[in-house]
């Protein structure tokens, strides 16, 4: 098994310049890379679309503490598109607040801590189980409230696919967070384009994506979604408790970004992967991400 | 028999369950400073605009948005506040369904969902603002806790004590809407998971919760008249259920009735006949709604139309108590008999 290079392994220096978000970015898509095989399947394309989102939160964005899992004053993040948890795993690993020798029991048997998807009951670091889709958003609302309510300057960060934003629910989150103000809270759509059986043009299209959140009284950025230098200071929100407008960031991205057979492959949103397969993506990580 | 019980029934007075809840969620806010309540444009359906009123910033309304309001509740309790979701039981149970069990029971945070107008509670609402079929939706979700209050007395320490128990799970409080009568002991000690034993006798025990334990009380008591002797056992919480309490009047009557404002598929019945499943040799009867839409009316009336009232669960309790006369090999451990109907499709 291909391992990430020990200097990745300590606990990073936050926030991390962007070579070493890039670094962390390969670390993350290889950490993946081994859940799956572990586990023999899993979703690529979803995962690999959002490794610099999840990689920018953790290890340059985000007010959080491993040997505090539960401190209150944390800032809070929500996968709300829980089936690229493996994302969320890596990055809570090499943040130290789960043990490395997860990764190669992932999904393997009764009783392992990380499946496919999210669950706070087994994982710390996890802020809310997650999977069915459309739930994140609300959730986020909540916390966010709890935290305008006690005037705590904590933020809290939701991520979304664009096919889970189908999910009406969504929608009656994204009208409540602009009705009361919700500044501390930054809602993100990983847009690679694709749900589960085709592109969303084909399923159910949902542009223009910007222009809905504006009407819902966002304030949106519309960004590349594997660029550092763009994502990090769109993600670094102002840590304030007054009320103004909630975030929407609408990440472009591209579905199994990283692996040149995956990328834009629908097949690959979950998939079984081959001995050959493995040793292709792991060959293909091995080098720098254009 | 129909003048005992409406004799008895005239001595009692009424109050509206959703004034009660309201009072109570006043009360219990002035102590409790993390207390809020959430809604989905129900506030004055709910009885909750005098807490509007007095708490404006502890009272979150979402608009006509379930889901997103069972959310909301989740993700504040999992930052330290006590959401209280203020809803129809129709919509806290069926909309938002996923919510209640995703966000809420598998997350392990404390929120209350108070679902009102359950029931047929909502007479004149029609089904879509009715439940029969919440309790056996709730309580297959683990690490859910099903209350049923029975009247405004009881409302008030059934919401008191969720509001005290510690364990981080929800807690789905089925409530009524409009007057109920009052029967309950203000001083009387409540205590979630464990059942009121109300009266004593060994002939039959009534079993029942929410509105029916009222009902089963002034059948009871019209049934000392007639020299038959039953307990009744007030089941507030359905689930986790008071097994103990179950075992020790099933050990101790001929019969027991269960009696519930809820289709007899997955409530209260249900749960008796799954203590009992392992202990044979108590029949058990049920009354309650038989798998259909019942018709619209008045609450009272449509209660009695449907025998959920004092009445036909004295009947009831009569047949049953001269069908356990005959030889013992007709009676099986949750055993259910029809008294001239099939089980479900029609009302006797």
């Amino acid at each position: 098994m291909v391992v990430a290079p020990p200097e990745a392994r300590a606990r990073p220096f936050l926030p991390m310049p962007v070579a070493g978000l890039r670094e962390m970015a390969r670390i993350n898509r290889m950490d993946t890379t081994n859940m799956f095989m572990a586990a023999g399947n899993g979703h690529f394309g979803s995962c690999f679309s959002c490794a610099e989102i999840l990689t920018a939160l953790y290890f340059s964005v985000l007010r959080v503490d491993a040997d505090r899992p539960q401190w209150p004053e944390r800032d809070r993040f929500i996968m709300s598109k829980g089936h690229a948890a493996p994302t969320l795993y890596s990055a809570l690993i090499r943040r130290g607040f789960m043990p490395e020798a997860w990764i190669d029991e992932f999904e393997s048997k009764v009783g392992v801590k990380l499946m496919t998807h999210p669950s706070r009951r087994y994982q710390p670091g996890v802020d809310a189980s997650a999977g069915a889709l459309g739930h994140g958003l609300s959730l986020g609302v909540g916390m966010a409230l709890a935290g305008q309510m006690d005037q705590r300057n904590y933020r809290v960060y939701v991520l979304m696919g664009d096919g889970e934003i189908h999910e009406g629910s969504v929608w009656e989150a994204a009208a409540c967070a602009a009705k009361y103000g919700l500044a501390q809270l930054t809602a993100i759509v990983d847009a690679n384009g694709y749900c589960v059986d085709g592109t969303l043009d084909q399923v159910l299209p949902m542009e223009p994506l910007g222009a809905k959140w504006e009407a819902f009284g966002w304030e949106v950025t519309e960004i590349d979604g594997h660029d550092f230098a763009s994502l990090v200071p769109a993600l670094d929100t102002p840590r304030s408790g007054s009320t103004g407008r909630p975030r929407m960031l609408i990440a472009r991205t591209v579905k199994g970004r990283g692996v040149s057979f995956m990328e834009g492959v629908r097949s690959w949103h979950s998939d079984v992967i081959t001995r050959q397969q493995y040793d292709r993506v792991m060959a293909e990580l091995g080098e720098s991400l254009p | 028999m129909r003048e005992l019980i409406a004799t008895q029934r005239a001595r009692h007075a009424t109050k509206a369950i959703r004034e009660q809840f309201g009072q109570t969620m006043i009360e219990l806010a002035e102590s409790n400073p993390e207390l809020v309540a959430i809604t989905a444009d129900l506030m004055y359906a709910t009885g909750m605009a005098g807490f509007g009123a007095r708490f404006p910033e502890r009272l979150i309304n979402v608009g006509i948005a379930e889901q997103n309001m069972t959310g909301i509740a989740a993700g504040m309790a999992s930052c330290g506040k006590l959401p209280v979701v203020c809803g129809y039981a129709a919509f806290t149970s069926l909309r938002a369904l996923e919510q209640a069990k995703v966000d809420c029971a598998y997350n392990e945070v404390k929120v209350i969902l108070a679902g009102l107008s359950a029931g047929v509670s909502y007479g004149v609402g029609g089904p879509t603002h009715q439940t029969y079929e919440d309790v056996a939706i709730m309580r297959a979700i683990p690490n859910m806790t099903v209350v049923v209050p029975s009247d405004a007395i009881e409302v008030d320490q059934a919401l008191k004590a969720c509001v005290q128990r510690p364990q981080p799970a929800p807690i789905f409080l089925r409530l009524g809407r409009g007057p109920e009568f009052l029967f309950n002991d203000a001083a009387g000690p409540y205590q979630i998971g464990k059942a009121r034993k109300l009266r004593d006798g060994r002939d039959l025990c009534i079993v029942a919760n929410g509105s029916m334990v009222f009902e089963a009380l002034l059948a009871c008591d019209a049934l000392a008249h007639c020299s038959v002797q039953c307990s009744v056992l007030n089941i507030h919480t359905v689930k986790p259920i008071d097994r103990e309490a179950i075992l020790a009047e099933a050990a101790s009557v001929k019969a027991m009735l269960v009696v519930e404002e809820h289709n007899v598929i997955g409530g209260l019945g249900a749960a008796v006949l799954e203590v009992l499943e392992a202990h044979r040799g108590c029949p058990v009867e049920r009354i309650g709604i038989r798998d259909l839409y019942p018709p619209i009316g008045p609450t009272f009336e449509l209660r009695a139309s449907l025998g959920l009232d004092a009445e036909n669960i004295a009947r009831r309790a009569l047949a049953l108590l001269e069908w356990t006369g005959e030889p013992r090999t007709r009676v099986g451990s949750g055993r259910l008999r029809s008294v001239g109907t099939s089980e479900f499709g029609e009302s006797e």
